[in-house]
């Protein structure tokens, strides 16, 4: 079966292999971790709220986050394990949940205290290895090959990493250990909570193929309604299938899966920051009434922008190319972009863009919605300064000192006063969505 | 048309004209070099933008013209042994070229769909000896930005005023200016000139002192030197303030040793391997310059000594920039002035005025 699969591997993925061979080591050698934080929404605000004094922890009795308890829609985001035996599933409406639980506590997603969480997460697994990837706001990869030399055996240290986030900060993860990220991802799904799992290649066949398909990561329930169909329920029955046929049925998709299922994946652990893997900062809204007049759509523009410099300042990015895009009450839809002399992240600098952009662009009818999006980013810890630029230095001590004051205290702690009585929300969106979503790229 | 000269003076003719002939053109007469015989042998290369008309020393038997492709009379010549090259154009446009034993016969263009050189009045000469005209340009065209977007900036400023000659070039993040005093009374010459057209004449011009005359209209430009004129468009647009950028006040101020500086830059920026993502750092106190630079290659760090009037400073640098200007700087000693860490520094000689440098730092993140 290895050999089978190597020379897939060579025929198929010739240029993965290249890039393979130039790697100072061969994929196989590397150690992977996987640390991903057990319900850890809920748990997060659970530790957040025994620290500030809260008289029960949220994870032993029934209880979700989720929604807004106010208005009483939503769904469940995250469940504790007692809300679970009461048939809770993630997912749900909050009306359906509080039916078969009407006891069931909720809580409101704190976006600010997950941030913390994860970074203090991740504070304590650089002290283990230098390259991390954030992989979601509760899971992080950690590239351990070469530090097993200095720090001891890969299993011992994802115990202390383990042990270390429970006793310093409170919450359990599970973490999954392998040659790949894949693997390593899939191994910390086998024990939860508060456990390590290694999951290397010649384990696959004992602990990754007898699984549902539904488990592989990346297959869901419509691949799994059509594998089903081809006789297929196992991991292992997808692993030992013909990628031929595979891909008959599911086009290039079919390879991606069996190729997963084979525990195939060569994709390095890509720190974030400086490479940028974000590709574009966007943020657009649908205004709740028709905007006629230029005023108000700067100041739309303005609310969009807000967001999308604290996204940037807070991935570390600075970027090259701002965009507007216009919908009209008609739903026409129109979008003009120019590019900056110089990188930037300065708030003003992409606002005052945005607004020459629009007012170039803007033909006077309604607007219904409106939207700004920077991309061609680029890292901001070397930014060359430019004679043709206004200088935003100033500026942009501002932008960092508002920043932190809205980390710390929420997004309305401080907001422009233009944006007093009228109408408008100061501030579009969240910073939160920083977190790359999850894809099939790994 | 028939003729003869010598292959040194012909191929250096060509060599010249050569600048000026697009080497791809949708019209194939302007990938050609024009010769006339009217009692001089001349040769004319033209791709619209700029154009090169060059005299040969050369014996006239039969006056005529052709237009012949640039590459091929180029290749042929220059190959040609060392001795007399005998050129004669046929009834049917084909030109013949001998030379001792060699013989060709190349397919020729009529002359008369070339195009001419804008005829420009010869009133006005701003005249100025080739040696500081070659230095000038030399010293300032590496600051010619290459950015499209603002076409203007892909020129140098010439500029004439007050008996100063002054080029100044401008990319957006640093500055070269040149000044020098003539005494000419060429009223207010002020004109952009493009790039590509500085970086041609720059190779014509001889460190000589014999004079080019400068004849300008509101969108051409004549360099006429004595066997050689280089006719160029102009750039067209209002030229940025370049004083009111270089500022008048700094926090501190050094002087250094150009040759130490530029030999410490130039060895700090050797770890910087992508040159445009690492800057130098310079730590400058206590009459001394520090220079770091930190990268994924390695590190290294210079030390400096200066004399120095301020306080302390930590900066960043691009080293391109600083080598570019150092290495044409000839005084021996410098002055730099800086203003903040994300605010442009000023190089000038220590005593007069004759040049500026100025760049403009690299922000770092914990600035």
């Amino acid at each position: 079966m290895f050999l089978h699969i190597l020379n897939y591997v060579f025929t198929e993925h010739t240029f993965g292999i290249i890039i393979l061979l130039q790697g100072e080591k061969m994929m196989e050698d590397r150690i992977i971790f996987h640390i991903d934080a057990n319900s850890a929404f809920l748990s997060w605000s659970a530790v957040n709220a025994l620290q500030h004094g809260a008289p029960v922890d949220f994870r032993e009795v029934p209880s979700i986050v989720g929604g807004n308890q106010a208005t009483r829609h939503g769904i469940v985001l995250a469940k504790s394990i007692p809300a679970k035996k009461y048939g809770i599933q993630t997912g749900e409406p909050i009306i359906q949940a509080r039916q078969k639980c009407p006891s069931l506590l909720v809580i409101p997603p704190e976006y600010y205290v997950y941030m913390r969480c994860n970074a203090a997460m991740c504070d304590i697994v650089k002290d283990f290895s230098d390259r991390i990837q954030v992989f979601s706001i509760d899971e992080v990869f950690v590239d351990y090959t070469g530090m097993e030399k200095i720090l001891g055996d890969a299993q011992a240290v994802a115990h202390q990493i383990k042990d270390r986030i429970k006793n310093e900060l409170g919450f359990t993860v599970s973490v999954g250990i392998s040659s790949n990220k894949l693997l390593a991802k899939m191994a910390s799904d086998l024990k939860k909570p508060d456990a390590v799992t290694t999951l290397y290649r010649d384990e696959i066949e004992e602990k990754m193929w007898v699984l549902p398909v539904r488990d592989l990561y990346m297959v869901g329930a419509a691949t799994e309604k059509k594998l089903a169909k081809m006789g297929i329920y196992s991991i292992g029955d997808l692993a030992n299938s013909e990628v031929e046929f595979l891909k008959d049925k599911l086009m290039s998709w079919g390879e991606v899966i069996w190729c997963f299922a084979n525990g195939i994946e060569d994709s390095p652990v890509k720190p974030g920051g400086a490479i940028p893997y974000v590709k574009g900062v966007g943020n657009s809204c649908t205004i709740h009434f028709d905007v006629e007049d230029r005023e108000t759509a700067h100041k739309v523009l303005l609310s969009l922008v807000e967001t999308v410099g604290m996204r940037l300042r807070q991935g570390a990015f600075c970027a090259k190319l701002v965009q507007v895009s216009v919908k009209t009450s008609e739903l026409k839809t129109y979008s003009h972009q120019r590019k900056f002399y110089v990188p930037t992240d300065c708030t003003n600098a992409i606002f005052e863009e945005a607004c020459r952009l629009f007012d170039e662009v803007w033909k006077g009818e309604p607007i219904r919605h409106l939207g700004v999006r920077v991309s061609e980013l680029c890292g901001n810890d070397f930014v060359q300064l430019s004679l043709l630029e206004n200088n935003y230095e100033k500026q942009r001590q501002v932008d960092r000192a508002v920043d932190d004051i809205r980390i710390k205290f929420g997004s309305f702690s401080v907001f422009r006063a233009g944006f007093l009585h009228s109408r408008l929300s100061p501030l579009q969106g969240g910073i939160v969505e920083d977190f790359p979503a999850m894809t099939s790229i790994l | 048309m028939k003729v003869s000269c010598s292959k040194e003076n012909l191929t250096e003719g060509i060599n010249m004209v050569q600048k000026a002939v697009s080497s791809k053109s949708t019209l194939p007469i302007l990938e050609g070099i024009l010769i006339e015989a009217n009692q001089e042998l001349k040769l004319t290369g033209n791709d619209l933008e700029l154009g090169i008309e060059c005299k040969v020393p050369a014996d006239i038997q039969e006056n005529g013209s052709i237009v012949i492709n640039s590459k091929i009379f180029g290749d042929i010549v220059r190959r040609l042994p060392d001795a007399e090259v005998f050129i004669e154009v046929t009834g049917s446009n084909m030109v013949i070229i001998e030379c001792e034993n060699s013989h060709f016969e190349i397919k020729g263009i009529p002359s008369s769909g070339f195009p001419a050189l804008p005829e420009i009045k010869k009133e006005n000469a701003f005249v100025v000896n080739q040696e500081i005209l070659r230095n000038m340009i030399k010293q300032t065209l590496f600051a010619v930005s290459m950015d499209e977007n603002r076409p203007i900036l892909t020129g140098s400023l010439m500029e004439c005023k007050d008996k100063k000659l002054t080029f100044v070039s401008i990319d957006g993040f640093r500055m070269a200016l040149r000044n020098y005093e003539v005494d000419n009374e060429a009223e207010n010459l002020k004109v952009v000139i493009p790039g590509k057209t500085l970086n041609e004449i720059l190779k014509i011009l001889q460190p000589v002192k014999d004079e080019v005359s400068i004849y300008s209209t509101n969108n051409q430009i004549l360099f006429d030197m004595n066997n050689c004129k280089v006719v160029s468009r102009l750039l067209e647009g209002e030229y940025l303030n370049y004083n009111g950028i270089i500022p008048q006040d700094y926090e501190i101020k050094i002087k250094v040793n150009t040759k130490e500086l530029l030999a410490g830059i130039e060895r700090a920026s050797l770890v910087t391997v992508d040159e445009k993502r690492y800057p130098v750092k310079f730590n400058i106190a206590n009459d001394k310059m520090v220079i770091t630079s930190n990268t994924d290659i390695g590190a290294v760090r210079e030390e400096l000594k200066i004399d120095m009037d301020g306080g302390k400073m930590d900066i960043g640098f691009n080293p391109r920039y600083f080598i570019d200007a150092l290495k044409v700087i000839e005084e021996e000693q410098i002055n730099i002035f800086l203003t903040s860490n994300v605010g442009p520094c000023t190089i000038r000689p220590v005593d007069k005025d004759r040049f500026a440098y100025m760049v403009l730092p690299v922000r770092t993140r914990n600035e």
